[in-house]
């Protein structure tokens, strides 16, 4: 026989404590939703069952005994820490859901200078460690738009990529160890070892579990020295997205490895850089690191540039501007709100990535689809942001006017469709539909096609370690 | 037309960072580098005019709306995104020189413009903006043209009697008038004014038809008064320091950072108070 509310709150009071136990319904009414659903939130309006309540765990052994009640009570469980997720993964889409908030443990508990690592505690907000680090002289190199806002446990969860992710990676190159509590309540430890040859690498299996399979607690990541005086920005404007792609290609397959290297198409273009992108695209590099290296980077890719004679170089000071507001922060969330109400014009993002020879044709298809099939659009655009040996990421930007429709019914008149397009064309393509925010519960309708054949090894790893369903039902896997 | 609204396309001022407001010898702080808006002030004028056109519609009445900007061609695809909006005009003066710091050219080539155009009822605009902020221009242009003006304007409304509801911010509070117009509106601090958005389909619909464009020149010699003697001369600039102190208040707990808020800072303020 399962709990009802009351029953629920009572037993995590007892576990946790009244004072880590919330129950206030405007704070279940925002916890039963993440960024995905905020022009219904907006409006004051919330379709998802709201939670039986918010616990702010303050340590890994309560994590572990709620978990173990869950997991016994059958009670559905959302984590999370920064609440910044966009893709609904926070949708408390069950009834009487515990949303197990880890934002306190937020201690840095060690950093390391000697072993290049940094080890915190998963409510430990981003900018807070680099913070900290950057006052020693040392980086995360790990800067995702959300740094100020988003933690260490979430970013973990949810694959996160940083815009300097082209020399230091995606967090999964960055996390050295980690513990994570497992619905059972077992709490695992993964020690911090430069590599190993012992086995699969089950790193992998929390990173980016979205809380579908564990509850991260601690993380580990690489520290790397931090050389700012060294980078060097280099800006073009582009006739040919399809240009760009081949310039990011010969930069990549010709072994440079620029922090930042970026390719805007001319909507999404005008939309940051009207003051000089003139309707066309816009290229955009740093490099960095060692002053030798990142002279050298920054030469050869001037070089490859060149051989294209649509490129034309922009002032520096244009990027190094643009450069220095490329986050979001409190107030720019609170702009946006506001925004959003007066105008009932909303933006989302769509983050797919794809091999070299896709990616154009991935490009063009859904720009062309979007155009033609979306109503209200008021802009269509897109960028790569992260690119690698075999291939590279897009970013699709989607704004449209909400017409004619209740705020409950944006998303299935114009989020969902949109997604649709994108998705499918980028798995008809060969490429994947998740770049860097995680499946959540909105791509999960496509998630056997992501992963065609090795499905059986994702469904697997549910069955394993949740199999009583209790970890996030809904986010990445279809729910039960 | 029935009502013109003038803007101003400026730099995002919060763009420019600390090291940015240097003044590099010639009088101006170096902005090129920074992303362009509309004048947050204009702004709520633009979307002002349009809800006051909705309200109109919604009453039986058509109201025709003009925009213009003093600006160069850069300015095109925001007039051209106002007309997607519903303006029926967008209008650019170009000018012939930098008329940052000079409102009473300003003023008196929109006073030219609108003397050469069809009669106009309203003329709409911010009252200030953020470069070159000198919150004169609505003021010489009412001048000019011998019309009244109102400032603080947050709100305005065409009523069946053909005179509009002005509602704006006085020192006594809201004040809302009946007015006949003609009338120049300089718009304050507006609630919800942030200029909608239009569809892709409708800038792609206004993209082929050219912006009306005018020379200064042309314009300025049928302007009514020219001023011969701006009460202004910008001769230099210098960064003010307005960093403000901050002090973190230390305590076991909140109870006794309140304490110490209340016994040795605002207790006696209040005091004096």
């Amino acid at each position: 026989m399962s709990l009802n509310r009351e029953q629920i709150v009572s037993i995590l009071i007892k576990i946790v404590g009244a004072d880590q136990v919330i129950t206030e319904e405007e704070v279940l009414k925002e916890s039963s939703v993440d960024r995905f659903r905020r022009f219904e939130e907006l409006h004051g309006v919330y379709t998802q069952p709201l939670p039986a309540a918010v616990v702010y765990v303050r340590n890994t052994n309560d994590v572990s005994a709620v978990l173990k009640l869950a997991n016994e009570q059958g009670i559905n469980i959302v984590p999370r820490t920064g609440h910044t997720a966009t893709e609904g993964g926070l949708e408390t889409i069950v009834e009487n859901s515990v949303v197990l908030d880890g934002s306190a443990m937020n201690e840095i508990i060690k950093i390391d200078p000697y072993n290049m690592q940094a080890t915190c505690q998963c409510g430990t907000p981003l900018q807070t460690l680099e913070d900290r680090l950057r006052e020693i002289g040392f980086t995360t190199g790990h800067s995702p738009q959300s740094k100020p806002l988003a933690q260490l446990g979430g970013l973990v969860a949810t694959r996160s990529i940083g815009q300097f992710s082209t020399l230091y990676g995606g967090i999964e190159d960055m996390v050295v160890g980690l513990e994570a509590v497992f619905s059972n309540g077992e709490i695992t430890r993964i020690k911090n070892v430069p590599r190993r040859a012992a086995g699969p690498d089950i790193r992998h299996v929390i990173i980016g579990n979205e809380g579908a399979l564990c509850y991260i607690t601690e993380v580990t990541v690489k520290i790397f020295k931090f050389m700012p005086e060294n980078n060097v920005l280099l800006g073009y404007t582009l006739e040919k997205m399809k240009t760009g792609f081949e310039i990011l290609r010969e930069v990549m397959a010709e072994g440079y490895k620029p922090s930042v290297a970026r390719l805007y198409d001319p909507e999404d273009g005008a939309y940051h850089f009207s003051h000089f992108a003139n309707n066309k695209c816009v290229l955009i590099f740093m490099a960095e690191g060692p002053k030798a290296i990142a002279a050298a980077t920054a030469a050869a890719i001037e070089v490859i540039v060149a051989k294209h004679p649509e490129c034309v170089k922009v002032d520096t000071r244009y990027i190094e501007t643009w450069f220095d507001h490329l986050n979001w922060d409190a107030t720019d969330i609170a702009k946006e709100r506001s925004e959003i109400v007066e105008t009932k014009n909303i933006g989302n993002t769509t983050e797919i990535s794809a091999n070299w020879d896709k990616i154009n044709q991935i490009y063009e298809t859904c720009i062309k689809r979007i155009r033609n099939e979306i109503p209200d659009m008021t802009l269509v655009g897109g960028h790569s942001s992260h690119s690698y040996i075999n291939g590279t990421n897009l970013y699709f930007v989607h704004y449209y006017n909400v017409v004619d429709c209740k705020p409950e019914e944006e998303i299935t008149k114009y989020h969902w469709p949109l997604k649709k397009i994108i998705v499918e064309e980028t798995i008809k393509a060969g490429g994947s539909m998740c770049h860097h925010h995680g499946v959540g519960k909105h791509r999960t309708p496509w998630i056997k096609d992501e992963y065609g054949s090795s499905y059986y090894i994702l469904e697997t790893l549910k069955k394993a370690f949740d199999p009583e369903g209790i970890m996030n039902q809904g986010t990445i896997y279809p729910r039960r | 037309m029935n009502v013109l609204v003038c803007f101003k396309v400026v730099p995002d001022l919060d763009q420019l960072s600390g090291s940015d407001w240097v003044v590099d010898g010639c009088s101006r702080v170096e902005t090129r580098f920074v992303k362009r808006m509309i004048n947050p002030y204009d702004e709520s004028a633009l979307e002002l005019a349009l809800k006051m056109a909705d309200q109109a519609r919604g009453s039986g009445v058509t109201l025709g709306l003009n925009s213009l900007t003093i600006a160069d061609s850069g300015a095109n695809l925001t007039l051209k995104s106002l007309r997607a909006l519903g303006y029926q005009e967008a209008v650019r003066i170009e000018a012939d020189r930098d008329l940052e710091f000079a409102p009473e050219d300003v003023a008196a080539l929109i006073a030219a413009y609108v003397l050469s155009t069809d009669p106009l009822e309203l003329i709409m605009m911010g009252r200030q903006s953020g470069v070159g902020d000198n919150a004169k221009t609505p003021l010489l242009i009412a001048e000019l043209l011998r019309w009244p003006c109102i400032t603080q304007v947050i709100a305005v409304e065409k009523d069946a009697a053909g005179t509009y509801l002005v509602t704006a911010m006085a020192d006594e509070g809201v004040v809302t008038r009946i007015i006949e117009p003609p009338c120049v509106l300089a718009i304050g601090n507006a609630p919800s004014s942030t200029l909608r958005v239009p569809t892709l389909r409708a800038i792609k619909e206004q993209s082929a038809i050219a912006v009306k464009t005018y020379a200064a020149a042309e314009l300025i010699s049928t302007s009514p008064t020219l001023p011969v003697n701006p009460g202004a001369e910008l001769l230099t600039l210098e960064v003010v320091n307005r960093n403000r102190g901050g002090l973190i208040i230390e305590g076991a707990d909140a109870t006794e950072k309140a304490q110490i808020l209340y016994q040795s800072y605002l207790k006696g303020w209040l005091a004096e108070l």
